[in-house]
């Protein structure tokens, strides 16, 4: 819009790995597909959010860059490969320095970016200095879900503080997920609450879903 | 996948609604519909923060202070029938509690016309999604159908009914205390708005909510003093001169589509978060300060001198005066007046093509419209000065406000007598309205009582007088009868 308005750069860090084919992967692209229709629906989401895709298997890749919600062209996702949760955690870190506005002395800064993380098993490749560099450095605010009975939450806690966990891979719990996934969006770009510092609000996991301690 | 749910009411009635998987979700509560959407069931977020604090204000609402309700039926004091129906389509108050399966509330579904209908967006399938005022207030506007955008009138005439709206709630103590794009829902296609989310008003003598506020909304002082202990003196929470923040950025969202505080000024180069803080909270500065230029846009096609000088003074109040310094930001009923004399002002622009179609003419020496930069091509602009007597002073005048007249106008009694308000409860039968023919204007008298011609002649309803620039009559013989001098140019 104007010279000076602020974006929420949200990032979707999506497992692709071969335990994700058949059913789950047609349910994250539906739920993909779900969440952009949602978020385009709401006018301050609309206003404010921009959505990148980053998936994740035996490599790492960023799909969508960084992009406004109108503009979003829904990413070609197929399953098979490994886990390689390290090599996401390392291009996410890349991405955001790169796309992200800085608050600067002469440029309005976008809003800290939303991050979240799906993946369904345990990490492949070496995860933890990427994991620790995000700890270290927080550059987002980093929500982690750990799907189904095979996810490794010990690792997602090494990268953020907030770990969900779903049991199950089904078609429902992950549709669940993404729409979660839309009301935080909606709830952050509308609380988007100038307490410096402050953790952001999100709305509470949907039923079945456990917050990891 | 849905199923039915009963909720039962504090009075014993039992209710259906549809429970659905993931049901709309605001900061303090979901929502489920009834069947036939006719009303909502909404249960709180944090059913454990539900106290009796919380139910006595609620009943409150829901009773003693409702104005959408007659007193004979235990709505507000001093409401008829007549005021409670203007009220309930004002309001979208909540009727009952629910007492099971866990406490909640029940409020009528939204007016019809607040929900995109079919053909609101090219780009967008809206149909059905709410109208929530930034749809049309940011640059999402882009995306819809220049018969959703309505125009200047009907966004002066959404601003006035808010400002009523808001004016009633002050009357009786009341303060809304959440008051944002979010709660607000407005058609600028009818001039019509409506106001949700009454959950979280702040009712005199009882213990008020905890509501953060909404982004841009929030007063300055509340956000400065958000960190404090809500025991602590300093904090500075929600109440009716929080409203008149919201109320002035509202008014000034919907007639410029823009924020009056978010400029280009960078307050923190920290973090966006900081910088956020700073200007909506401590540093907050108003983009057309007139003694401070750091905050404004390079480009302003239109500001609030475009007005006029009645809503230029009240913007001015709101956010330089009274930004910083809440006990001068003007009343509820300060704009609801200020806005209703605006209204009488508005003429049309010759520009057919024009987007905002009417404009405020202030200045009848240069008639431009702001929007399109067309002079207008009017054969003649017509004005009325109405003068009210000063009270003791007989035969002592003092000009009040000003109708801009064409062909067809008409005048109430609010422009006839001077203690007569173009509010809730004023007669709104046609008095006498304004003829223009071959070129000769007059006014001609449909019902109002004790009309005088310029030389002091009675004239009944039905007969008219010939006007020209420099007449001079009185509406009414009678008590706080308006003097009207016409300028005809």
């Amino acid at each position: 819009m104007s010279e000076f308005s602020r974006r929420l750069p949200v990032y979707l860090l999506l497992d692709i790995s071969g335990s994700m084919a058949g059913d789950p992967i047609e349910a994250v692209r539906h739920g993909v597909r779900a969440l952009i229709s949602e978020l385009r629906g709401d006018p301050q989401a609309l206003e404010t959010a921009y959505l990148s895709v980053i998936t994740f298997n035996s490599s790492a890749r960023q799909v969508t860059p960084l992009t406004e919600l109108m503009l979003f062209k829904e990413p070609q996702l197929s399953a098979g490969g490994a886990t390689a949760l390290g090599a996401a955690l390392k291009l996410l870190s890349e991405c955001i320095k790169a796309e992200v506005r800085k608050s600067t002395e002469t440029q309005k800064g976008d809003w800290r970016p939303l991050v979240f993380i799906l993946t369904d098993g345990a990490p492949t490749d070496d995860w933890r200095e990427a994991a620790a560099e995000l700890k270290k450095t927080k550059p987002a605010n980093i929500i982690a879900c750990a799907a189904g009975a095979y996810a490794d939450t010990t690792v997602l806690k090494e990268i953020t503080e907030c770990v969900l966990m779903m049991n199950t891979l089904s078609a429902g719990d992950l549709a669940q997920f993404f729409a979660w996934v839309s009301s935080s969006v909606k709830m952050s770009s509308k609380s988007l609450d100038s307490k410096p510092g402050a953790n952001i609000e999100l709305p509470p996991p949907p039923q079945g879903f456990v917050i990891v301690p | 996948m849905s199923r039915i749910g009963e909720a039962t009411l504090a009075d014993g009635r039992k209710i259906p609604y549809v429970i659905t998987d993931n049901p709309p979700r605001g900061g303090m509560k979901y929502t489920y519909f009834a069947p036939d959407k006719s009303y909502v069931v909404q249960f709180f977020n944090e059913p454990n923060k539900v106290d009796r604090n919380m139910t006595a204000r609620l009943e409150a609402i829901i009773g003693r202070y409702n104005p959408t309700v007659s007193e004979a039926k235990g709505g507000a004091i001093g409401n008829d029938e007549k005021l409670a129906s203007y009220f309930a389509g004002r309001f979208c108050w909540p009727t009952d509690l629910v007492v099971s399966p866990e406490f909640g509330i029940v409020s009528p579904a939204y007016p019809k016309s607040f929900f995109f209908g079919e053909n609101a967006s090219q780009f967008l399938d809206l149909k059905g999604k709410d109208k929530k005022s930034n749809w049309f207030t940011s640059s999402n506007r882009r995306f819809l159908n220049k018969s959703e955008l309505g125009d200047f009138r009907s966004m002066i005439q959404m601003s006035l009914l808010l400002a009523r709206s808001i004016r009633r709630l002050h009357q009786a103590g009341l303060a809304h205390s959440d008051l944002s794009n979010n709660n607000v829902l407005i058609d600028p296609k009818s001039g019509n708005c409506v106001v949700i989310d009454i959950d979280s008003l702040v009712v005199p003598g009882l213990f008020p909510p905890e509501v953060a506020g909404t982004r841009g909304y929030i007063a300055p002082e509340v956000l400065s003093t958000m960190e404090l202990d809500r025991s602590d003196p300093r904090r500075m929470i929600p109440s009716s001169v929080t409203d008149l923040h919201a109320l002035a950025v509202l008014i000034y969202e919907y007639l410029f589509c823009r924020h009056p505080l978010m400029g280009p000024k960078i307050f923190s180069s920290e973090s966006a978060e900081k910088d956020d803080y700073l200007g909506l909270g401590p540093m907050a500065l108003f983009i057309e300060n007139p003694d401070d230029d750091s905050n404004r846009p390079s480009v302003l096609k239109t500001t609030i001198k475009d007005l006029g000088p009645i809503l230029e003074k009240l913007f001015l109040r709101a956010f330089v005066d009274g930004l910083h310094n809440p006990p001068l930001r003007p009343s509820a009923m300060e704009w609801e007046r200020g806005l209703v004399k605006t209204w009488d002002l508005l003429h049309k622009c010759s520009n057919p093509d024009c987007e905002k179609k009417w404009f405020v003419l202030y200045d009848v020496n240069n008639p431009v419209c702001p929007f399109c930069g067309t002079r207008i091509t009017d054969k003649n602009i017509v004005r009325f000065e109405l003068n009210s007597e000063v009270r003791g002073h007989d035969g002592e005048w003092r000009k009040y406000s000003e109708l801009d007249v064409v062909h067809n106008t008409p005048l109430f009694k609010w422009h006839m007598y001077s203690n007569v308000f173009a509010d809730e409860k004023a007669d709104k039968a046609l008095q006498a309205y304004v003829c223009c023919h071959n070129g000769e204007w007059f006014l001609i008298n449909r019902s109002a009582e004790g009309m005088l011609s310029p030389q002091g002649n009675p004239v009944p309803a039905g007969q008219a007088i010939r006007l020209t620039d420099g007449t001079m009559f009185r509406a009414s013989r009678h008590e706080r009868g308006m003097l009207i001098k016409v300028k005809i140019i």
